[in-house]
């Protein structure tokens, strides 16, 4: 064994070593509990907004994602039934009870949920399901749970470093793509979208009248920016850790404010205590101790949590091919052609988050080839106020209505129908634009992962055709 | 080490502000008014909406009058000086369908007032069964000022025909119930909203003037997307569907909005100036206030290097031109001349464009109560 090999050996030993290294359970327990919180609270409130009803039993038709067409609605008892589901296994993963196979169940359920339509898409559902996948490969009932009460041999009070690691990781990455997207040209030197959603606020008490001035706009644009790409290190940082967390409560309470963003705020709030020392959490956690003492009379006996190498050599490998995809997803945009922004090709999954003020209006045009006559759809007949809106700006979603059109139309008595569209979308504030190519017959274009070219390009000063 | 990222953030923040407003060119100009978007509502509200309900609510007791003196004493001059105040009274209720939120959302005036084409078959059978309750959902075919255009214009070829319908058929009595019924139901759904806005009675005005924020519930919320849902009640079902928008080109001509009395051109350009004047906070008395246009110029939204609230108003001119072309019945010239609706009916879509997408987004309103995270 030459030097170097040893040396490569020795340096493996170590990374593994420093990952093995086991630290107090608390900050996962704690991340446990508050998660099921959140979500539990997140399932009632959305259900209680009438959503459930509105979102997923009213609309005739549904935007489902690219190779997942075969996701549907349940109707309406199916779908309350996977609502209630969802409250009471997000319920059951705050209390610790049949832990794995409750984290799992939310995991498919609340995923299945988003992928039935793609007009409800928000960046922190897509958070929810990936953290609710985490969870599902980590211990995190293994003490205050009543798993624990359950089998009082499941109690852990160690674990090793990795497991706090990966949730860390995945909010650095939130944090850190968030800002690089917000690294353009419009954010930083034009301070848009800000410049026109901050006004629309100036009648808010206090603040209102800052909100007017440009320099708030461009104040708040650059903050946010500095923000999302330093706050990440900050936290890992113990010494800045508590300062750090200060500002993450202002700056996500800001959003919450201006931003009709639902709970994405809140979520962050708390997951972001994952980067605290086991120390707080245990301190937090103490308060439960009363509870669970008496079941557990072998609280100060250290056990660590260990399985076998060969699951953890699996677990190696889903999440290193997981955090590559993590890291990786988000710079798909850069293998398509045309001004991102307005093409939106590789836009999803990628923490771009209220960076764009983005507005449409399409007409779709059914016409018969057979007479050349055509007739002009009306699209609220179809869909939803919110599916128009988010359909009427995404290419994607305007080519699937145009194929539910297509067939919609051919039960109507149309052999082969000619679908165009003649769409409008204003994008930051510029006058409303041509958007797809009116000529182009919808009905034969194919979804794919490829460039769209029927998408016209962008044009800076170009003013609309009209 | 506190002090330090306390110092980072600072020294960053006044570093990128010098940097950014450096780079600006200096024509930005300081201490610019605010805009008063409490002084718009004010003005729309206390100028426009009161004073245009009350408006309809005299046309509609005018309306109810003529009935009352018609079915007194049924003859040619009262019938036609009936159908003259129905007509006033049908283009007083086009200026106020675009209200729509509020005390008008809670009666649901738009629905049961204009739902069209009237359904004649039922209307019928109800007159001749002479029980028929118009809260009941079958019947909203069946009553408001379809009902009515229907009762007064098209029951005769002419209207000697029209008044043998009241005077001399077996269900003439029946007849003249129901032509009060409606009249009664339409004065009814007014007058409760009519009062809900009055200061001295619901007091919606004050609702309506405080809600001054920008989201979906808030006044200017609903006035945008009102303005839109109006607009495209018109352009379609009253301009697009009697000119075969829907129907592959073929023209169905008693789609059309006041289909028997023919004045579906005029009422739908009612509406149009209506809806204009609300984007202008031009009163009823049509004094130009602060409205919309304001709002847009004072925020300087752009558009093809002009300003938006230019272009809307522009727009909104060639529109009523276009659509005061169209000739009056609009069921014969769909037929006849189609092209000149087609003419109109382009102008109106483009309006469309500048109203649903540049307006709202320029003016940073949301459309619906989802969360949402970006567009």
């Amino acid at each position: 064994m030459t030097a170097i090999e040893n040396l490569r050996k020795g340096y493996r030993k170590n990374i593994i070593h420093y990952l093995e290294h086991p630290v107090s359970i608390a900050p996962l327990v704690f991340l446990r509990i508050a998660f099921g919180a959140v979500m539990f609270f997140s399932i009632i409130r959305f259900i209680l907004n009438g959503w459930v009803e509105e979102l997923y039993i009213l609309p005739k038709f549904y935007f489902p994602y690219y190779g997942f067409e075969w996701v549907q609605p349940l109707g309406e008892t199916g779908m309350y039934s996977v609502f209630g589901i969802l409250g009471v296994s997000s319920l059951l993963v705050m209390l610790g009870l049949f832990y794995r196979v409750s984290i799992t169940t939310f995991f498919i359920i609340f995923t299945y949920v988003e992928l039935i339509d793609k007009s409800n898409y928000l960046n922190h559902y897509y958070f929810v399901s990936i953290i609710s996948f985490l969870l599902i490969l980590v211990p995190a009932h293994r003490s205050f749970s009543i798993d624990t009460i359950r089998k009082p041999s499941l109690k852990i009070t160690s674990i090793p470093v990795w497991i706090i690691g990966i949730f860390k990781l995945q909010m650095v990455i939130v944090y850190l793509y968030a800002g690089i997207a917000k690294l353009n040209y419009d954010w930083l030197m034009e301070a848009l979208p800000l410049k026109i959603w901050l006004p629309a606020h100036a009648d808010m008490p206090v603040i209102g009248s800052l909100l007017d001035e440009l320099w708030v706009a461009y104040f708040f644009s650059w903050f946010g920016a500095v923000y999302d790409l330093t706050i990440p290190f900050f936290l890992l940082n113990r010494k800045t850790r508590s300062i750090a967390y200060i500002f993450v409560i202002i700056f996500h309470l800001a959003t919450a404010l201006f931003f009709q963003i639902g709970m994405f705020p809140y979520i962050m709030i708390v997951m972001t205590l994952i980067f605290f020392s086991e120390g707080f959490h245990y301190k937090n956690l103490s308060c439960l101790k009363a509870i669970f003492k008496s079941y557990q009379p072998q609280d100060d006996v250290l056990s660590l949590y260990s399985i076998g190498s060969y699951k953890n050599r699996i677990l190696l490998i889903i999440l290193s091919f997981y955090f590559l995809l993590q890291v990786l997803v988000p710079f798909r945009f850069l293998l398509y052609p045309g001004k991102f922004f307005w093409t939106e090709q590789g836009y999803r999954f990628s923490w771009r988050v209220m960076l764009m003020e983005k507005g449409g209006t399409a007409f779709f045009y059914v016409k018969d080839p057979e007479t050349g006559k055509q007739c002009e759809v009306t699209n609220c007949d179809y869909l939803t106020p919110n599916q128009e809106k988010m359909m009427s700006t995404q290419p994607d979603m305007i080519l699937q209505f145009a194929h539910f059109l297509k067939e919609e139309y051919k039960r109507k008595g149309i052999k082969d129908p000619v679908i165009n569209v003649e769409s409008y979308v204003t994008l930051n504030g510029r006058g409303s634009r041509l958007f797809i190519d009116s000529n182009t017959d919808l009905s034969k274009e194919e979804e794919s992962f490829l460039p769209k070219s029927w998408i016209l390009p962008f044009n800076e000063n170009k003013p609309s055709d009209k | 080490m506190r002090y330090k990222i306390i110092l980072f953030f600072l020294i960053l923040f006044t570093g990128s502000l010098i940097f950014v407003s450096s780079c600006k060119k200096k024509n930005e100009e300081e201490n610019k008014p605010e805009f008063d978007r409490k002084g718009m509502l004010t003005n729309i509200g206390n100028n426009s909406i009161i004073p245009n309900y009350e408006k309809l609510k005299t046309a509609l007791q005018e309306l109810d009058t003529a009935v009352t003196a018609f079915n007194a004493s049924p003859d040619l001059t009262n019938l036609s000086a009936l159908q003259n105040a129905f007509k006033e009274a049908y283009k007083a209720w086009e200026i106020n369908s675009v209200f729509e939120f509020g005390p008008a959302e809670q009666e649901m005036l738009r629905a049961n007032l204009n739902t069209f084409p009237a359904y004649v078959v039922k209307i019928e059978s109800n007159i001749t069964s002479n029980t028929y309750s118009f809260d009941d959902p079958d019947n909203i075919t069946t009553k408001g000022f379809p009902a009515m255009d229907y009762l007064l214009f098209g029951v005769g070829a002419d209207n000697n025909a029209i008044l043998a319908k009241y005077t001399t058929d077996t269900d003439a009595a029946n007849r003249r119930n129901y032509l009060q019924a409606i009249s009664n139901y339409i004065r009814g759904k007014v007058e409760t909203v009519n009062n809900a806005w009055s200061p001295s009675g619901g007091n919606y005005i004050n609702t309506f003037i405080n809600a001054s924020g920008t989201d979906v519930g808030s006044s200017l919320g609903q006035l945008v997307n009102q303005l839109n849902q109006d607009f495209e009640m018109m352009r379609t079902p009253k301009i697009g569907i009697p000119l075969g928008k829907q129907t592959l080109g073929s023209p169905l001509p008693a789609k059309a909005e006041a289909y028997y009395s023919g004045i579906s051109a005029e009422l739908a350009l009612t509406q149009l100036k209506a809806i204009e004047n609300i984007f202008l906070g031009r009163s009823e008395a049509g004094v130009d206030g602060s409205g919309l246009d304001d709002y847009l110029a004072y925020l300087k939204a752009p558009y093809n290097g002009g300003q938006l609230s230019d272009a809307i108003k522009n727009q909104f001119t060639t529109a009523i031109t276009k659509l005061q072309a169209v000739p009056d019945p609009l069921s014969s010239t769909v037929q006849n001349n189609p092209a000149i609706v087609d003419a109109a009916y382009i102008e109106l879509q483009k309006l469309l464009v500048l109203l649903k997408t540049d307006m709202p987004s320029a003016l940073g309103v949301l459309i619906t109560y989802q969360d949402n995270d970006g567009d």
